[in-house]
């Protein structure tokens, strides 16, 4: 999951349908790259189980999947132990090379 | 989160004074946290610091030196997460040779939120704690 939103086209794509379905055109419009580089990004958004897809006719429909979106305690949970963990090793690093300059 | 508070720890080998500089200096907190920081911290002064994009804002409230730091913390723009609306407690305790840096953000929302809207910004800024030790480099679409 975090693959597919590491392309910033992709976290536009999710942005632009979070607050309803759009269908794969009206997406497509609003890039100046191929529908058909767009439409990879929609299967891969898809696959990711970030996109729910829905035919409608000819159409295909877009919608975010509400299991995309985290709530606060799951954001929290991403956010503050893995900054920590870098902090600790920044300062760590730092301190390290702190030491060798003082030998 | 039924008492509104999130907590976690971290045990750092490096003294107090040492950690301490890396909560208000905005230089040394972008190495850790967000891609850049304006900070004062100073009790009333700012905090401001974007996640990929993500605008957190709020306010330093206490900055002792190097024992603790809290400050308000919310995100522009968010109404879950209104700037100033959350508060972050930083305390650092010696332990041993090291540090044991606890952190508490309290005063967090009920987790029955509208699934609407709900931690769009914040689903965008995990990106962010996933990259861990990787640079997202400025992103073009984070403000569009």
């Amino acid at each position: 999951m975090l693959r597919a939103l590491a392309e910033p086209q992709r976290r536009r794509i999710l942005t632009l349908v979070r607050h309803g379905e759009l269908a794969a055109g009206e997406i497509a419009e609003q890039f100046d790259i191929t529908h058909q580089a767009v439409s990879q990004h929609l299967r891969v958004l898809r696959d990711a189980g970030l996109l729910r897809e829905r035919r409608d006719g000819t159409r295909r429909l877009y919608a975010i999947r509400p299991e995309a979106i985290q709530s606060v305690r799951e954001f929290l949970d991403e956010l503050w132990p893995a900054s920590l963990r870098r902090l600790k090793s920044v300062v760590e690093h730092d301190q390290r090379r702190a030491g060798e300059d003082r030998r | 989160m039924t008492d509104g508070t999130y907590t976690t720890s971290v045990r750092i080998d490096a003294a107090p004074g040492d950690v301490f500089p890396y909560l208000t200096d905005a230089a040394l907190v972008v190495r850790w946290m967000g891609d850049w920081a304006d900070l004062d911290p100073t009790p009333g002064g700012k905090l401001v610091i974007d996640i990929n994009g993500v605008p957190i804002r709020g306010e330093y409230l206490v900055v002792e030196p190097p024992h603790r730091v809290v400050f308000s913390w919310g995100a522009a723009g968010s109404d879950t997460l209104a700037p100033g609306s959350t508060t972050v407690e930083i305390v650092l305790r010696p332990d041993g040779d090291g540090t044991l840096l606890e952190l508490a953000h309290r005063d967090l929302p009920a987790e029955e939120l509208p699934r609407h809207g709900v931690g769009w910004s914040h689903f965008l800024a995990r990106l962010v704690s996933a990259g861990a030790g990787r640079d997202p480099g400025p992103d073009p679409w984070a403000t569009a």
